[in-house]
């Protein structure tokens, strides 16, 4: 169980995440979402205690009742693993590639849970087996570089679930992948979510397998969680306008019919997210924003209900 | 992987052939007369002729190369012109010191580096860090044979705590070692310089990758990491450098034992010159050639060995 | 151009102090170098004698100036002969590709098994050492290093528009490896050469320590150190010295090399 209250992450530049505040209890499915340098990544390293040496965690973070909000290393790496567990976007650097699959994962139990090698081995060729990846007794031997980039992904979730994480966050685990093999990874998560009741946070760009694989989801722009709600809720009736041009400019059968008669292109957001030194002091989507008021750039905008936008109170 | 090796030993043997040409062509065809040469110019005619017929000049200059190897693969380097005895029996006589000296030079040369180079790596950008790359600095600027003399005037010649030179034999086991300890410390200061830095940038390197991160992610402690997820995979470029050092290291030997007056092969090396024994230099030139050469097939078998990647791409 | 990095500058003074050392002492020293007078041995430093005088009474601040000269003229003589035969090898590689690069570069490989001191070692035996030895030696092993270098930068260039250009043009190999491969090379040679030159004076020094190098009575201080410790018991600080002389020396080279190449080197971000 994560709560995280007022939790802000300050890097050199400027605040890569400002006042998150969100609960994540066993089994639930959380996605986040939002553009490159929007602060996701940096949320969810955050939630591991890894966030960059020049950064600074302020806010409150409890995991299971502990407060992690300035607590050491130490009491970090007895967290991770066992209670959250990370995995990345880039499955064939994220592992290590003179290592075999099979020590890579039988690693955390022999450290964590004491166990030989000889029970280790036999956890992982359970967990090689709950993750789908065939012929398991043969991939515990190989290198990372021997098997594809969809086996690596599911070697690195076994490695995750390895000491039986009560969260595991999944920072873009399907962006380096096949759409298909994309899709089985979304529902391998779901599926191990559920049975675990392990919570799930589920870092994407892709809305459609942030679609699939949670059942809540928080927008993040510039470091702000703009909106969050059900993820049927948000994605099909979006309140804030960075929301709203984040689904449009995705291509759907919809737009695509719209804007092929007209010559026309995808919509898009105007403009990139600005770099952290470079965001606005009040609403971090001013600037862009299609419906900016005055007080947009200088004022921030309080949260309402499920969003933080000053238009919220007109349903904008 | 087969084919990978078997070019590698290729070029190995040729490299080999290559280096003896070398060698072989400077003592021998470089001088014009190597008798002459070893005997000086108020040598008499009879000597100059027996000397040569010794030899075997009077023989085509091809067929004395070939001569030449063949006697070396076998071991057989010819008669020693200063001590009447094979060369190969002062080689073997001599061989166990030098080889011990290189040996503990580069064990204590590579802990050093890997724990100075690490432990700066740990410290990147903190006083640490910038302490050890200071010294390493300064270590790569000083001569082995001055370190030495500095270390024999503190520990020798002020605390007498170890001898300054000589070698008892190795009838006496505990002498033996302590007149070994100061060679071995001059040598390996000064190599771990250059390799503790090839150490720290390339931990740093590894530092940075996605699975250095995991290994954090999966909550193992800094010195877990450190030693058994980043220095595997930084060794790989260090076992390189380690190489080209062993080459160093072993000229570096020839010096260290002039030093200390060790009687090993570099001792030896510098009695022949002074000799004027020319087929003695000549087998300890090749020898310590083919050891560098060899040190550096060693390496490209070491990757194979390290580096799983390699073996799938060969 | 943004600041300079520090070790270019510590370098760039050190070196300075080296050479100027050395050619200050083309025309003035404290005392004539070789003058002897036995009475005044081992005298310790002194208004007269700034470093005291050794085992012959000779002045020692007076030998490690004129050792400077020798020093440096050394290093200078072997790095560029070597430095010159290397690049010109590794251009004419680059230039010619095929057979003659592989051929070139198989030499360069068979080079490199050779350190100085094996080969000052084999013709010091058949010529006796001699300060020649020393050099030759010296200016054999930096061919490779310069032919190495000289083919991978002149491989880059040779792939670059403005070549492809001039050969359109009609330009030879020849002129094109004068006229726009050797200026656009110039910076990683330079740096390069500065680094050897760091190797060289080190060179020098161990193979003069040995007897290889230069012989009595012209001042070195790779010879001085092995004199000083013959009398280790008797005047220790003799040792010290030439020793500091080398490491100021070597030092300044290593750091100038490093420093130019910092500055040169566009692809190296530095991550300090």
């Amino acid at each position: 169980m994560i709560e995280a209250a007022g939790l802000t992450v300050e890097l050199g530049a400027g605040q890569a995440v400002r006042e998150a505040s969100f609960v994540i209890a066993p089994g639930d499915r959380i996605g986040i979402v939002g553009e490159s340098g929007c602060g996701k990544t940096m949320l969810g390293l955050a939630l591991m205690g890894m966030v960059p040496d020049a950064g600074r965690v302020s806010g409150s973070l409890t995991v299971d009742g502990t407060q992690m909000v300035g607590a050491g290393e130490a009491t970090w790496q007895r967290l991770r693993a066992r209670r959250v567990a990370m995995i990345f976007q880039e499955p064939m650097a994220a592992l290590n590639p003179i290592k075999r699959v099979g020590e890579t994962v039988m690693e955390p139990m022999m450290v964590h849970l004491g166990l030989g090698r000889d029970a280790a081995r036999a956890r992982a060729l359970e967990l090689f087996r709950e993750v789908g990846i065939p012929d398991p007794e043969a991939r515990l031997r190989q290198f990372p570089h021997e098997i594809s980039g969809g086996q690596r992904q599911r070697v690195l979730i076994a490695l995750a679930l390895a000491c039986d994480p009560g969260v595991l966050i999944a920072d873009e685990p399907t962006t380096a992948l096949d759409a298909n093999v994309a899709l089985r990874v979304t529902q391998l998560l779901v599926g191990l979510a559920e049975r675990r009741t392990m919570g799930l946070v589920f870092i994407s760009h892709d809305l459609a397998a942030v679609a699939r694989a949670t059942e809540r989801v928080m927008v993040m722009y510039g470091g702000d969680i703009v909106e969050r709600g059900a993820t049927g809720e948000v994605l099909v009736r979006p309140r804030h306008p960075y929301t709203q041009g984040l689904l449009s400019a995705r291509p759907s059968p919809g737009n695509m019919r719209a804007t092929a008669g007209r010559r026309g292109r995808l919509p898009t957001i105007p403009g990139s997210v600005p770099p952290l030194a470079e965001l606005a002091p009040g609403c971090r989507f001013s600037g862009r924003c299609p419906v900016e008021l005055d007080v947009c750039r200088g004022e921030r905008p309080p949260l309402r209900g499920t969003m933080i936008c000053h238009r919220a109170e007109e349903g904008a | 992987m087969g084919y990978f090796l078997f070019r590698r030993t290729i070029s190995f043997v040729l490299t080999l052939l290559a280096v003896s040409v070398v060698v072989f062509a400077v003592m021998n065809i470089l001088p014009g007369d190597p008798a002459l040469s070893i005997l000086g110019l108020d040598a008499t005619e009879d000597a100059l002729a027996a000397l040569r017929e010794e030899l075997g000049l009077n023989e085509p200059v091809l067929s004395r190369y070939l001569a030449w190897i063949a006697g070396a693969v076998q071991g057989d380097f010819g008669i020693s012109q200063s001590f009447r005895v094979p060369v190969s029996e002062l080689i073997a006589e001599r061989l166990p010191l030098t080889v011990s000296l290189a040996i503990s030079g580069m064990v204590v040369t590579v802990i050093l580096a890997v724990a100075l180079g690490v432990a700066a790596a740990a410290n990147h950008g903190k006083a640490g860090d910038w302490g050890i790359m200071f010294l390493s600095q300064l270590g790569i600027a000083v001569p082995a044979f001055w370190l030495s003399i500095l270390l024999v005037l503190l520990f020798a010649v002020k605390l007498r705590w170890l001898p300054p030179g000589g070698f008892p034999g190795w009838s006496e086991p505990a002498a033996a070692v302590r007149s070994l300890i100061l060679p071995t410390v001059a040598l390996a200061l000064v190599q771990s310089a250059v390799l503790a830095r090839v150490t720290r940038s390339s931990a740093l390197e590894v530092m940075r990758l996605d699975y250095i991160r995991t290994a954090r992610a999966m909550g193992f402690s800094r010195r877990r990491v450190l030693w058994r997820h980043v220095l595997p995979n930084a060794l790989i470029p260090i076992v390189t450098i380690v190489g080209l050092q062993f080459a160093a290291l072993v000229t570096g030997t020839i010096v260290i034992e002039n030093v200390f007056y060790l009687p090993g092969l570099g001792r030896l090396i510098f009695q022949s010159i002074a000799n004027r024994d020319l087929p003695t230099v000549q087998a300890l030139v090749m020898l310590f050639a083919a050891i560098v050469v060899t040190a550096n097939f060693i390496v490209d078998l070491l990757y194979l060995a390290i580096d799983p990647r390699l073996k799938a791409r060969s | 151009m943004t600041r300079l990095p520090p070790n270019l500058i510590i370098g760039a003074v050190l070196v300075a102090l080296v050479a100027g050392t050395a050619a200050l002492s083309l025309v003035w020293t404290p005392h004539d170098h070789t003058l002897l007078n036995i009475r005044g041995k081992f005298a310790p430093p002194s208004e007269l004698h700034w470093l005291g005088t050794d085992q012959l009474g000779r002045d020692v601040f007076s030998q490690l100036m004129v050792a400077a000269r020798n020093s440096v003229a050394v290093a200078l003589i072997s790095v560029c002969l070597g430095g010159v035969i290397g690049v010109a090898l590794g251009l004419l590689a680059s230039a010619m590709g095929g057979v003659v690069e592989d051929v070139i570069m198989r030499i360069a490989d068979i080079g490199f098994a050779f350190p100085a001191l094996l080969f000052a070692i084999m013709l010091a035996a058949v010529f006796g050492p001699s300060l020649m030895v020393a050099i030759i030696a010296i200016a054999f092993i930096n061919i490779p290093v310069f032919a190495r270098v000289t083919r991978a930068s002149a491989n880059q260039i040779w792939t670059r528009e403005y070549v492809y250009a001039a050969r359109a043009a009609g330009m030879g190999r020849v002129t094109i490896s004068r006229d726009h491969v050797l200026p656009n090379i110039a910076a990683p040679i330079i740096v390069q050469a500065t680094i050897e030159f760091a190797i060289a004076i080190l060179a020098e020094a161990a193979l003069s320590y040995l007897g290889l190098g230069a012989q009595p009575p012209a001042p070195s201080w790779g010879r001085m150190l092995s004199e000083a410790q013959t009398l280790m018991y008797l005047a220790p600080q003799l040792a010290i010295y030439p020793g500091l002389c080398i490491v100021t020396a070597v030092l300044g080279f290593s750091l100038l090399g490093d420093g130019l190449r910092d500055i040169t080197d566009p692809r190296l971000v530095r991550q300090r």
